[in-house]
């Protein structure tokens, strides 16, 4: 799986006149099985470069190439998780994540199957007919990572998904998310603004700048999981990280 | 006391207090010391205040509560009032003033619309020929007629006032005497409707097309007897002719509870014996229903057209049905078709369904006993500045016309009164 | 001592409460009736009571309160059908494309404001007497709440449901049906309980419109023709009844097949 990202910019019209620029020449390469945080500071377009990553959005010049096939609109290659989760409230867990199975006419007994392996990849093993708002905000998070996986993407795109939990969940999360993306071998782009995050889970850390947001750094880490926060090797890393921010990203 | 039920008593009182206020509002004491009149129905400059009621059904309701001093009204609304307590005669509108020009005074009619005499003349004339048997029928079978009627009118169920109840029936035999139901256009009878228009015109209820019509064009825009005639021939003859069927049925519209009707009423009750007698008549479909809105027209045992009968409050609805040709025949005060006509309505005057029968009624404690001692009251009560109010069924009724002209004839002023 | 039965606990005596003004109204009612002793004014309870607890009994020949009741409401349920049929898919579709909304968007806020009564005379112009104009008009009052409810409710489902349908693989079919139709559901449902409330007032307003002979305002009509003000009351009564119980019936389905709903708000 390749995705490479060329030269994309993205300017918003404000009130018909005034181009307002947000992003301003992304290129990156993401190589299979990699997982890449795209770490930057609120409203420096990361979110919009996820959107259009996945097709939801139309870039104003560059283009995005998935496997070799430019990608113009919302393709099951890429599956992607919103910060709210968007789990559908009528449907219950099994439902939700059957939801993509459904859409692609998967018959009942191959869909009951594919549903409770991945119920059981998120823990989720007597859930299965419980409604999302009788779950907690990290179960709900795992359902919708499940939902997204069960159609087999080749790239996650991940918007926040834990912005909203508190650490403790947040990092449970980020452990299980870990050991979904071994077991699964997937590719993950997962945007946050928490630098500590990003060095917990990522191969590689693609900062931005402020708006318009374009590429400052790309920092390897190369640590091998799992990581420990509590680690001098851990801190030593994160300082890096934040010197080079301060250094050569700090202002647009 | 625990709290909930401190908060129950007071919501209870509450209550209470505020019917109690509601009802303070609403009572009046009776006889007719009305304090001061609101505004708004009070009577504007006037010696007779007229309320038009929109149809006669309120009538008994507002005179009993005392916020009219009577109506004037089709039977068997005043028979209603009497025989019930709540009212008494004053007068009969065959005597109403000036003089005796009102005696066998125009009253309702049958009309149809000019398409369909056009059409199908032979159905308005079987239509017409049912009419004139029925109306002998009652005059001469008037108990049973009076016992047919008040099934068709109200099931025979009792009138209810309160701690009053009045049989239907009794109220019906009381007031069959005082209705005329006779179906010949003779001249006079035409004449005096030609007066009615004049009467129209100048209250201003006619401005078109009639106003300034000559006698005989207004002949040939209210009449067409050819109907009327041939019937008659055909039930002297003892054959009536068999009319080309209708593919679409036909509507038959008349007033809510007006016995001027009681020919139609009396037909559909009592098919059976026109069916057997004339080889005409109106088969109810659904013989359960006391007050049949579906029936077949059947001529010498051909069943002619379907045939819808459909009620309204007042006269100008009917008119507005036939207008629209919701209605294509109707039995209905002749005022009202006047009206309609001279708007443009394409109907025409088949024949009289009854002459006479109604009254005027006042409250039981007034001090009246004809119209004299009417019109004495009246201007007693004007000088007093608390001028009697009339309710009339509506605008341009016959009712309304003859009442005004009666008040005219005895120098009396009146207003309307919303 | 032993413990109070349940109706009297304290957390049950505040739901009495409900019945405490019905009750004062109905005892007040009786002691008014009586110190008033004017029937057209203010019936005895008895008199309305009589005629409601013999709902199978003939009205002055207009046939029974349960009859004309089914009448009613048999008229009601096929104006509120036939509007919902029309105005749902309408709303959905206006609400998914701009194209369709701005196509009938004058048109719908030319008509919206025309009271449904005010289609009486013209309704009996086209379609005569009979069942058909009768839908026509109930069907004009249910018809504007359950098409602003529809697109409210289409306008309301949540960007990021249609854009994970999206991604997904969904097709605009399928968005439709699995993701506006049950996301729009509750609003949808709210804009059918008003509608219905208000094809419930129509009905019975049309009811007493010169062209019908039957139905709970055709016999207040009739009632009100002969001056029986208990039979009045006793069909307004039935007719707060009829609209109550409905309602409930709404609630109820409401409460339980879209208890989702407290999430997202």
């Amino acid at each position: 799986m390749t995705l490479s990202l060329e030269h994309l910019t993205k300017d918003f019209a404000k009130n018909g006149q005034e181009r307002v620029p947000a992003l301003a020449d992304i290129s990156l390469e993401i190589r299979d099985e990699e997982f890449v945080c795209v770490l930057g500071p609120s409203g420096c377009g990361k979110t919009t470069l996820l959107r259009i990553i996945a097709g939801l959005e139309r870039p104003t010049s560059g283009r995005v190439q998935i496997d070799g096939m430019v990608i113009d609109g919302p393709s099951q290659k890429l599956g992607m998780i919103f910060q709210d989760y968007s789990l559908y409230p009528w449907r219950t867990v099994n439902e939700n994540i059957a939801f993509g199975l459904e859409l692609h006419g998967v018959p009942r007994e191959k869909r009951a199957k594919i549903v409770q392996k991945y119920r059981d990849l998120a823990g989720l093993s007597d859930f299965g007919n419980s409604y999302p708002h009788e779950l907690s905000g990290g179960m709900r998070q795992r359902v919708a990572v499940v939902r997204a996986l069960a159609v087999e993407p080749s790239v996650l795109l991940m918007d926040e998904p834990f912005g909203a939990l508190d650490a403790q969940t947040r990092n449970m999360l980020q452990r299980e998310l870990l050991n979904i993306w071994e077991k699964t071998k997937k590719t993950i782009l997962f945007v946050t603004h928490s630098v500590d995050e990003a060095v917990y889970l990522a191969d590689r850390i693609v900062v931005l700048t402020q708006r318009p947001g374009h590429i400052c750094e790309v920092i390897p880490i190369d640590q091998p999981r799992p990581r420990d926060r509590t680690s001098v090797e851990f801190a030593r890393v994160r300082r890096h990280v934040l010197d080079l921010i301060n250094q050569r990203c700090s202002f647009p | 006391m625990s709290g909930m039920k401190r908060i129950g008593i007071i919501a209870l009182a509450l209550v209470s207090l505020a019917l109690l206020l509601v009802a303070a509002g609403c009572t009046q004491p009776s006889g007719t010391s009305r304090s001061t009149p609101a505004a708004s129905t009070s009577v504007p400059n006037a010696d007779v205040g007229i309320l038009y009621t929109a149809g006669v059904g309120p009538m008994p309701q507002l005179l009993a509560t005392q916020q009219i001093d009577g109506y004037i009204a089709w039977q068997p609304y005043v028979s209603i009032a009497t025989k019930s307590g709540i009212g008494k005669l004053v007068v009969y509108s065959g005597q109403l003033p000036p003089d005796n020009s009102n005696v066998n005074h125009p009253c309702c009619v049958l009309f149809a619309r000019d398409d369909l005499i056009a059409e199908n003349p032979d159905l308005v004339t079987a239509i017409s020929a049912l009419t004139q048997a029925s109306s002998a029928y009652i005059k001469a079978h008037p108990a049973e007629a009076a016992d047919l009627e008040a099934d068709f009118l109200v099931g025979k169920s009792n009138f209810t006032f309160g701690n009053i109840s009045v049989s239907s029936v009794d109220v019906l035999n009381d007031a069959f005497p005082t209705v005329q139901y006779t179906t010949d256009p003779s001249p006079q009878w035409v004449n005096d409707t030609k007066r009615f228009v004049n009467s129209e015109i100048q209250l201003g209820y006619v401005n078109n097309q009639l106003k300034n019509a000559s006698a005989d064009q207004l002949d040939s825009l209210l009449f067409d007897f050819g109907p009327y005639q041939n019937a008659s021939q055909e039930l002297a003859a003892g054959s009536i002719t068999t009319p080309h069927t209708e593919a679409n049925p036909i509507t038959i519209g008349y007033l809510t509870g007006d016995m001027h009707s009681a020919a139609l009423s009396i037909a559909l009750k009592n098919w059976q014996y026109f069916n057997d007698t004339y080889g005409v008549a109106l088969i109810p479909r659904d013989p359960t229903q006391v007050r049949p809105d579906t029936a077949d027209l059947v001529v010498n045992g051909v069943k002619v057209a379907e045939v819808k009968l459909v009620s309204g409050s007042a006269g100008p609805q009917v008119m507005q049905m036939a207008a629209t040709n919701v209605v294509q025949i109707g039995y209905v005060g002749v005022p009202p078709t006047i009206a309609a006509i001279d708007k443009g309505t394409p109907v025409k005057v088949i024949n009289p369904i009854n002459t006479e029968g109604s009254g005027l009624v006042v409250s039981p404690g007034a001090p009246v006993t004809d119209w004299n001692s009417f019109a004495a009251w009246a201007q007693q009560r004007a000088a007093a500045g608390d001028p009697i109010r009339i309710a009339a069924p509506g605008k341009g009724s016959i009712q309304d016309v003859m009442l005004q002209i009666a008040l005219k004839s005895s120098n009396l002023t009146f207003a309307t009164v919303s | 001592m032993p413990p109070l039965p349940a109706a009297f606990r304290f957390s049950n005596r505040r739901s009495l409460l409900k019945f405490v003004l019905p009750i004062a109204i109905i005892a007040g009612w009786e002691l008014l009736a009586i110190w008033v002793n004017n029937p057209f004014i203010l019936p005895r309870l008895e008199a309305v009571a009589a005629v409601l607890l013999s709902p199978t009994v003939d009205i002055l020949g207009n046939g029974s309160l349960a009859a004309n009741a089914a009448t009613s409401l048999e008229r009601v349920l096929a104006g509120f059908f036939v509007a919902a049929a029309i105005a749902i898919p309408l709303g959905i579709g206006m609400g998914r494309s701009l194209v369709l909304h701005e196509l009938f968007d004058t048109l719908m806020q030319l008509l919206r404001p025309i009271p449904p009564l005010a289609w009486v005379p013209l309704a009996l112009a086209w379609f005569k007497i009979g069942l058909v104009s009768m839908v026509f008009i109930i069907g004009m009052g249910a018809f504007f709440p359950i098409l602003l409810n529809t697109l409210d409710g289409v306008k309301g489902v949540k960007k990021n449901w249609i854009e994970t349908a999206d991604i997904l693989g969904a097709k605009e079919h399928q968005i439709l049906s699995r993701v506006i139709l049950p996301g729009a559901a509750p609003t949808i449902w709210t804009g059918l309980r008003v509608g219905f409330g208000i094809a419930w007032m129509c009905v019975v307003a049309a009811e007493m419109m010169p062209g019908t002979n039957s139905g709970l305002g055709y016999l207040i009509i009739s009632a009100y023709n002969w001056s029986q003000v208990p039979v009045i009351i006793a069909g307004m009564i039935v007719i707060g009844i009829i609209g109550i119980g409905v309602d409930y019936l709404f609630k109820v389905i409401d409460r339980r097949s879209f208890a989702w709903r407290e999430l997202e708000r």
